[in-house]
């Protein structure tokens, strides 16, 4: 039987030795995908320790499931979607400990930000991308898990409405106002606008 | 068990206890061990009053698979001890370390964290070698507890 | 613009409307410049978030973040199922037997390290961790062994700040 060569093989070919019990064809996936993991869960979590746990949970998890496995998608985002679904359960648990904010409450409804002027120009254009990247990083860190998990979800991952209420369990009109919130705020502090 | 076999067992037990070979502290005796608590840290303005961690420490750890930038040394105590003498220190307020001196070189260390065993290692310790046991603290921070022989 | 209105609008853009939904906006669109002009802002907003999936680094080296998830791995694996009994009489002979040939080459094997490596004591590292989320790691390079626990960050073995909480000398 050829040997594998792990550096070079694709990751179908070490899905398949894995799933055989090959661990170090395991650990080349994880090197591959671990900066993308961890990325994402740091996007949602905004944490690196809760980033750095969460995505060594993700790949633990992965290993243990790599039976079902099927190839319906790529290995990546099969990996992608376990670590996403960590950081929900984690968000949930500490929300369960939050007190929601009259802040929070309001950004249901969009409150503030529905009424906002439109900003009609345009950020990449304006921004350095440095300038662009952190403005964006603030951005995201005074949003609630929900907005931010909805933005991220959509922009980053690319899922659909559809997708997004199921995962997130709510309905497509909550992930539909989150997002138009979410880009909204988005939108006023890359224009360096403050809301009231 | 086949009585040839069985006589080559004895033969090399033979050999090895009436021709001993070994380091120069094949019989261990007294030994001064130091013991440091370190803490880790990415801060690039970390409180003036921290002492700095030894900067050969400081070197092996930033080479380490260890993230952090920063090492500082939170609290020293040198232990001398004799053949199988055990001794206990505190190191901070919720750690304490149990250390015992054995032959060959060998240190029996325990961790204690709030009162509770952490872990216990028994190893080789000779010059040079560190024994480094840690863990995460606060803010992305973390603690150490590094042992080896005084130089 | 109605919240409906605006919702709608953002749909139009991420292609989320059916088709004949769809074609009603575009032709809004064409005649409502606040309408424009607010699809131009949530346009400019997601091109402003296409680039920039943060291009984050692991902060942890691949061998240790690697020995992590593989000492989890091992420690969630599940137990292999006990071996069909045998007689004791069977056991007896299967491990005796090897037990004389393995001791003569432990010994020998402890001479030979002993005579070759110059009296350099090899580093046997008998761990015993009360912590079962604990892994030891030996770094042959730094001449380190490095044992590391799992203690969340809340619980503080070191404190921050130094000479308040620290016993005194």
């Amino acid at each position: 039987m050829a040997e594998l060569e792990y550096s070079s093989a694709e990751d179908a070919a070490l899905v398949r030795a894995a799933q055989k019990g090959d661990m170090d064809a395991f650990e080349e996936l994880v090197a591959r995908h671990r900066d993308k993991i961890y990325a994402r869960a740091f996007s949602m979590m905004r944490n690196e320790d809760e980033a750095t746990d969460l995505s060594q949970e993700a790949w633990v998890k992965g290993w243990q499931r790599l039976a079902q496995f099927q190839g319906d998608s790529s290995f990546a985002t099969w990996i992608t979607r376990i670590v996403i679904n960590l950081c929900l359960d984690e968000l949930r648990k500490q929300k369960r400990h939050r007190t929601e904010s009259i802040e929070e409450m309001d950004e249901e409804t969009g409150g503030v930000e529905r009424q906002m002027p439109v900003v009609t120009t345009n950020p990449t254009e304006r921004l350095e991308r440095g300038e662009l990247r952190q403005r964006i990083d603030r951005a995201l860190d005074q949003m609630s898990h929900e907005h931010r998990t909805v933005l991220v979800l959509h922009e980053f991952e690319e899922m659909e409405y559809k997708e997004i209420a199921k995962t997130m369990g709510c309905s497509i009109g909550t992930v539909m106002s989150r997002l138009f919130y979410a880009r909204r705020k988005l939108a006023a502090l890359l224009a360096d606008l403050k809301s009231q | 068990m086949r009585p040839g076999l069985i006589r080559a067992c004895w033969l090399f037990l033979a050999a090895a206890l009436l021709f001993p070979v070994g380091s120069a502290r094949a019989e261990a005796g007294d030994v001064t061990l130091e013991a440091q608590l370190i803490w880790g840290t990415n801060d690039t303005k970390p409180d003036p009053r921290l002492k700095p961690a030894d900067p050969k420490l400081a070197a092996k750890l930033k080479h380490s698979p260890f993230k952090w930038d920063h090492y500082f040394e939170m609290h020293h105590e040198t232990l001398k001890l004799k053949l199988n003498e055990e001794k206990t220190v505190t190191m901070s307020r919720n750690c304490v370390i149990s250390v015992t001196n054995l032959k060959g070189e060998q240190v029996k260390f325990q961790l204690f964290g709030k009162g509770k065993l952490a872990n216990t290692v028994t190893q080789a310790l000779p010059k040079g070698q560190l024994l480094v046991t840690g863990g995460d603290a606060e803010n992305s921070t973390a603690w150490f507890v590094v042992l080896q022989q005084a130089d | 613009m109605s919240d409906e209105q605006q919702l709608k609008l953002q749909a139009f853009l991420d292609g989320e409307l059916p088709e004949g939904d769809a074609r009603e906006v575009a032709a809004w669109l064409a005649r409502d410049a606040d309408a424009a002009g607010l699809l131009g802002e949530l346009k400019n907003t997601r091109n402003a978030l296409k680039n920039f999936e943060p291009a984050l680094k692991l902060p942890e080296s691949r061998e240790f973040y690697w020995s992590k998830i593989k000492r989890e791995i091992e420690r969630t694996a599940p137990v292999a199922t006990p071996a069909r009994s045998v007689s004791l009489f069977t056991l007896l002979r299967r491990i005796l037997v090897p037990v004389g040939a393995v001791a003569a080459l432990a010994i020998a094997g402890f001479i030979t390290v002993h005579s070759f490596s110059g009296g350099q004591h090899p580093i046997a590292v008998n761990s015993l961790l009360a912590d079962a989320g604990a892994f030891t790691y030996r770094d042959q390079a730094q001449g380190m062994t490095v044992v590391w626990l799992s203690y969340p960050a809340e619980n503080k073995f070191a404190e921050k700040s130094s000479a308040d909480t620290l016993p005194a000398k």
